[in-house]
């Protein structure tokens, strides 16, 4: 909110303080100001005459005047002015040379050839925002009364622009300060300044007897208190009213509509007046099952929907409750009679409508944030008594009232050790006490308890710990010592989830993989065209984009978006992974994301390339999944029958941990990465839940064999075809127990091997637990292995 | 006699002296020490002498033997140094050229400073929440103390999927699941981090999608004081000894009182930077005691029991430890951003 220094003033003895020095102790105390700026500035001004005007020779629009600003002989000067309402006998505001206004500072050189010894000022020039002035004020400079006092130097003064106005964020559980008047309260108790509101008890228990009649039809408007006023006269407003409502960002009309706003601004409570004479009838009834449009104030038509709050009179819509007022019914410069309006209309209802008919005005704001119970009251013996001040108004009615909404006065009680065992501090009864009496609380204290008797605009307070909020801020949270919770131990330990992915984490880094972290919101396209997932896409209800409008089902479509910017930007050997959750329909998966894209490491000096190929990203998942303790049996490596849509389906295969097919990895299909741009790129996307919940086998150390080991080599023709887990069972099989690994180092295809076969060589290792093996032992197993590739792969030895 | 023995010798040590590699110095040895060499050749005297001189003779030439052998073998370690130097010499590296281009991964920023989080609290004995970012309103606000319609709703725009559930808008939401979960036991230490959204225009300083980590604690006597020092210890872990924490009463609708935290700033200590924008101090994180109302809500006597609750973004950490000027930094992972954080921290 926008609060006025000078306007707060009038109520909390403001003395000696500095608006800066006012903003740090507001902000301290939870008020934070976010901004102070003065309503205008300007230095070195004076009100002046204009004596003498004539056009400048050289211009077609500027004028040359002689402009008294004193009674002295050397108090005329020359000023040049560009203003079309420059004349001879204005009252007009100078800046003189030096003065510093928002827009520079004034220099002493001559227009166009014409010497000019200041500027005349238009109220823009000194920093007062357009949309508090009138057009001709903005096309011109300003006009001064013609009594204004030739000579004067508190320019700003005159004009009432001498104020500072500090923007403050309010939290939702203070809108009670919305109303000067509470921040008033509020104002004292963080400076301990003495706080007096105006006298306007009672002033609403005028008025005869009324035929009007009010009616509310629904619990959404629980109280409605209205009042006739038969005579206002509409002029304009005084000017400090005027003064008041620009520092509160409001623009004046006139003065029964700047009295609505005022009184509004004052007690927090949102006013309608209407012009009496043009209600059909002399009833009002608030409504919310009505389908139908209505013109609101400012001409523009809306539709209005059942649920939606109205004020009818005679069955007619005639406003949109609490938010915006019917345009026939509207004050303008021919009312003679008024009927004022204070309601409580639900926070809720309000809300809901002036979201749908995007009309956030400033009372629809103040409804949906909460208006306190008693500010009706207020606001109508507040109207009344500035209306009968500043627009003569007479022939009141007596006030009536619609609803049932009764105000029940709260209190609460805390203790002192309460309060301190909440807080850990060692405030005392007549720390607190003070506390409370500042904010208006009316303390009772009885022994080690205080009994608060809660103002009706302090909402926010309901409880012990809000007074305990109370006590902490008002006096400083300096007095607060540190301490560390005394408690019972406990031991603080990973899940297994969330050791798995620091676990994945070390391991991908230790491959040079860098992590990545993409967005959840995707578009339709990749939520629905996506590697196997989690379920039936999630779409927001109202999403701020096409392109974030899913919740993703699955990373692949993220992940190759990155890439794709990276390769964009020239970086070279993109090699990431992503954990992260994907949802579906009722379904949560938590998912590791990798993706080669280059090389692993890379050195062109010291030769080295290892290649982020399809082997690269085998070796690569099968570690990750041996550093969980799932190895060969477990882990199993299988045709890829899931997907050959994103992936190439002669080089991509699932892979599987038991009985869990957690995904599949390989070289990206090249439809799908021509889609980003991309070439050889491989990928994995694997679901972890099973990884990282599944119980490995206990770690186990196996006794290092004490007899040597004999390596033997083979070079074979097998057919292209032959795999290599087809070749190294059948090694395993024939050769018996003292085969103690086999491997193949070599394939080769092409010259000196027959088309469609391929040589390839193997090494198998011989070992015994027992003893040294002799050498007709290794030839036999050796010989039966061969043997045994011949004939069940028809694999014959290299010549 | 003697005196040919002593020539043989002196010529022979000499000789080897003189070698200059181990080649030459095989000579010599095959010279002198040799089955036909000098040394073996003054034997041939022996017969010449007398029964009585023999024996001194030869010990004579035995020494002599000895004495050469000695020299050789002393010549030949000389020169396998020598050898050994010269070759080393001659596999001279250029130490200065490239060593090989090792890289590790890096861990992404975000989560570098999740886990400084998650074990600076895990040492304190704090268990690490996990819940779903695809979350029910009752646990994202009713349970929180943000019924339907509660203007603390617009304090975070919620990105909905249907009218009760939507995506998390932060991560309290874990926190009501683990109250819930406990049914009045105590004690409850947890950090809750996660992913959170938010109806947020992404620009430099905002993004619908960011990470914020929470803690929770719910015991008997547990104080504002409590949390003030907690968080100070925590500020202190992450930006380095010697912080202060400062308290400015603010407003969460789950925590009574509410404050925001500020913390001195690490860049000036406090004097006033750019950093700070000149104030000393940087805003880092909200927290406050926890509403008894959401005790009440969740099975707990707040006449009982009272905890404390804490609440930092991940980025705005991360921002301001690293200097990181644009938030969509970490959601973009150019991979030259990501290698900057190759290093623990």
């Amino acid at each position: 909110m926008r609060l006025s220094y000078k306007w707060l003033s009038e109520y909390v003895d403001l003395s000696g303080i500095t608006p800066e020095e006012l903003a740090d102790r507001m902000t301290t105390a939870g008020l934070e100001v976010e901004g102070i700026e003065p309503l205008a500035q300007g230095t070195n001004l004076v009100i002046g005459e204009v004596m003498e005007c004539w056009d400048h020779p050289d211009s077609d629009h500027l004028h040359v005047t002689k402009t008294r600003i004193g009674d002295g002989e050397d108090d005329v000067l020359q000023i040049v002015c560009g203003a079309p309402n420059c004349r001879k006998g204005l009252k007009v505001i100078v800046a003189k040379i030096g003065a510093k206004l928002p827009g520079g500072t004034i220099a002493d050189k001559p227009v166009r050839g014409q010497v000019s010894h200041g500027m005349l000022c238009s109220l823009n020039e000194l920093g007062v925002d357009k949309k508090y002035l009138l057009e001709s004020q903005i096309a011109g400079i300003e006009e001064l009364p013609a009594d204004a006092p030739v000579g004067e130097t508190d320019v700003l003064g005159y004009l009432g622009y001498d104020d500072t106005v500090l923007d403050v964020s309010l939290t939702p559980n203070r809108a009670d300060c919305s109303s000067m008047w509470n921040m008033a309260r509020e104002v004292g108790a963080i400076m301990h300044r003495k706080v007096t509101w105006p006298d306007y008890e009672g002033k609403a228990d005028v008025g005869g007897p009324t035929t009007f009649r009010v009616a509310t039809k629904t619990p959404m408007c629980p109280a409605f208190v209205g009042k006739v006023v038969n005579h206002v006269k509409v002029g304009p407003s005084p000017k400090w009213m005027t003064q008041y409502l620009h520092a509160a960002g409001i623009n004046s009309i006139n003065n029964v509509v700047d009295i609505s706003n005022f009184v509004m601004l004052e007690t927090g409570q949102p006013l309608h007046y209407y012009d009496l004479s043009k209600l059909p009838e002399r009833e009002i009834t608030v409504v919310d099952d009505m389908d139908t449009k209505i013109t609101a104030l400012d001409g523009v038509e809306f539709d209005i929907i059942k649920g939606d709050l109205l004020i009818t009179t005679g069955g007619e819509a005639t406003g949109v409750a609490g938010i915006m007022g019917g345009e026939e019914s509207m004050i303008d410069e021919n009312t003679n009679s008024i009927f004022i309006e204070a309601a409580h209309f639900n926070h809720a209802s309000i809300r809901h409508t002036s979201t749908r008919l995007n009309l956030m005005t400033e009372a629809a704001q103040r409804f949906t944030k909460g208006v306190e119970p008693l500010a009706r009251e207020k606001a109508v013996a507040r109207s009344v008594q500035l209306l009968s001040e500043y627009a003569d108004a007479s022939g009141f009615e007596e006030t009536i009232y619609a609803g049932d909404e009764k105000y029940v006065p709260l209190t609460v009680t805390e203790t002192v050790g309460h309060l301190n065992g909440l807080l850990g501090t060692e405030f005392t009864m007549d720390q607190i006490r003070e506390v409370m009496d500042s904010l208006g609380f009316r303390p009772e204290v009885n022994g080690d308890a205080v009994t608060c008797h809660i103002p009706s605009y302090r909402t926010d307070i309901e409880r012990p710990a809000d007074l305990d909020e109370e006590v902490i801020r008002l006096i400083g949270f300096d007095s607060l010592k540190s301490t560390l919770p005394l408690m019972s131990a406990t031991v603080g330990q990973l899940s297994p989830a969330q050791n798995g992915r620091r676990v994945t984490r070390n391991v991908m880094t230790a491959f040079n993989l860098h992590e990545i972290v993409s967005y959840t919101l995707v578009n339709q396209d990749y939520a629905e065209n996506g590697f196997a997932p989690a379920g039936e896409p999630i779409a927001l209800a109202m999403p701020m984009s096409e392109a974030r409008k899913y919740i993703r089902s699955n990373l692949i479509n993220s992940v190759m978006e990155v890439v794709r910017y990276n390769e964009a930007h020239s970086n070279v050997n993109n090699n990431f992974f992503e954990i992260s959750k994907v949802y579906g329909k009722d379904a949560e998966q938590e998912r590791l994301a990798v993706v080669l894209d280059g090389s692993l490491r890379e050195d062109k000096l010291h030769k080295i390339d290892e290649r982020g190929d399809f082997y690269a990203m085998k070796g690569i998942l099968l570690a990750w999944l041996r550093k969980f303790g799932f190895t060969e049996g477990r882990v199993r490596i299988m045709e890829n029958r899931t997907d050959t849509v994103h992936f190439h389906p002669y080089r991509s295969a699932e892979i599987w941990l038991d009985k869990n097919k957690l995904g599949v990895f390989g070289e990206l299909h090249p439809v799908y990465a021509a889609e980003f741009d991309l070439k050889r790129v491989v990928y994995a996307e694997l679901t972890v839940d099973p990884v990282f919940n599944t119980k490995a086998g206990k770690l186990r150390f196996a006794a290092i064999d004490r007899f040597p080991a004999v390596s033997r080599d083979i070079a074979l023709v097998v057919d292209k075809n032959v795999t290599a887990k087809q070749l190294l069972e059948v090694v395993k099989k024939s050769g018996g127990r003292l085969v103690r690994s086999s491997s193949i180092f070599d394939i080769y295809e092409g010259e000196h091997v027959a088309e469609g076969q391929k040589s390839v060589a193997l090494r198998i290792v011989y070992q015994a637990a027992d003893h040294t093996l002799k050498e007709e032992e290794i030839t036999a197993a050796h010989n039966a292995i061969l043997a045994g590739l011949s004939k069940q792969l028809k694999a014959e030895l290299r010549a | 006699m003697d005196d040919r023995i002593e020539l043989v010798q002196s010529e022979a040590l000499a000789a080897v002296s003189d070698a200059q590699d181990l080649d030459a110095l095989q000579q010599v040895r095959i010279q002198y020490l040799g089955k036909k060499g000098s040394i073996q050749q003054l034997m041939s005297f022996m017969k010449s002498l007398s029964r009585e001189e023999k024996p001194a003779f030869g010990q004579k030439v035995n020494l002599c033997k000895q004495t050469v052998t000695d020299a050789v073998e002393a010549r030949q370690k000389e020169l396998k140094a020598a050898a050994l130097v010269k070759q080393m010499e001659e596999e001279k590296l250029d130490i200065t050229l490239a060593g090989y281009d090792l890289e590790i991964g890096t861990v992404h920023p975000l989560m570098m400073i999740q886990q400084e989080i998650e074990d600076l609290f895990l040492g304190m004995g704090y268990k690490i929440a996990e819940g779903p970012e695809v979350e029910q309103d009752y646990y994202n606000f009713e349970l929180a103390n943000i019924p339907k319609d509660h203007p603390a709703r617009d304090m975070q725009d919620t990105f909905y999927i249907d009218p009760n559930t939507l995506l998390r808008t932060h991560t309290t939401a874990m926190q009501m699941r683990e109250l819930e979960k406990a049914r009045g036991g105590l004690p409850i230490k947890l950090i809750c981090p996660g992913k959170v959204y938010r109806r947020d225009d992404d620009d430099a300083t905002h993004s619908h999608q960011f990470m914020q980590s929470e803690g929770l604690v719910v015991g008997e006597h547990i104080t504002l004081a409590d949390l003030k020092g907690t968080l100070e210890f925590m500020a202190n872990k992450m930006f380095g000894e010697g912080r202060k924490i400062r308290f400015r009463p603010s407003y969460f609708p789950f925590t009574e009182p509410s404050v925001e935290v500020d913390v001195s700033c690490p860049f000036c200590n406090g004097r006033g930077c750019s950093v700070c924008k000149q104030t000393g101090w940087i805003e880092i994180l909200g927290a406050g005691m926890v509403h008894p109302h959401v005790l009440e809500m969740n099975g707990f006597d707040p006449d009982k029991c009272s905890g404390f609750a804490f609440g930092v973004g991940l980025e705005r950490v991360a921002m301001l430890k690293y200097g990181i000027d644009d938030i969509r930094n970490f959601y973009i992972n150019d991979q030259r951003f990501l290698k900057t954080f190759d290093r623990f921290d």
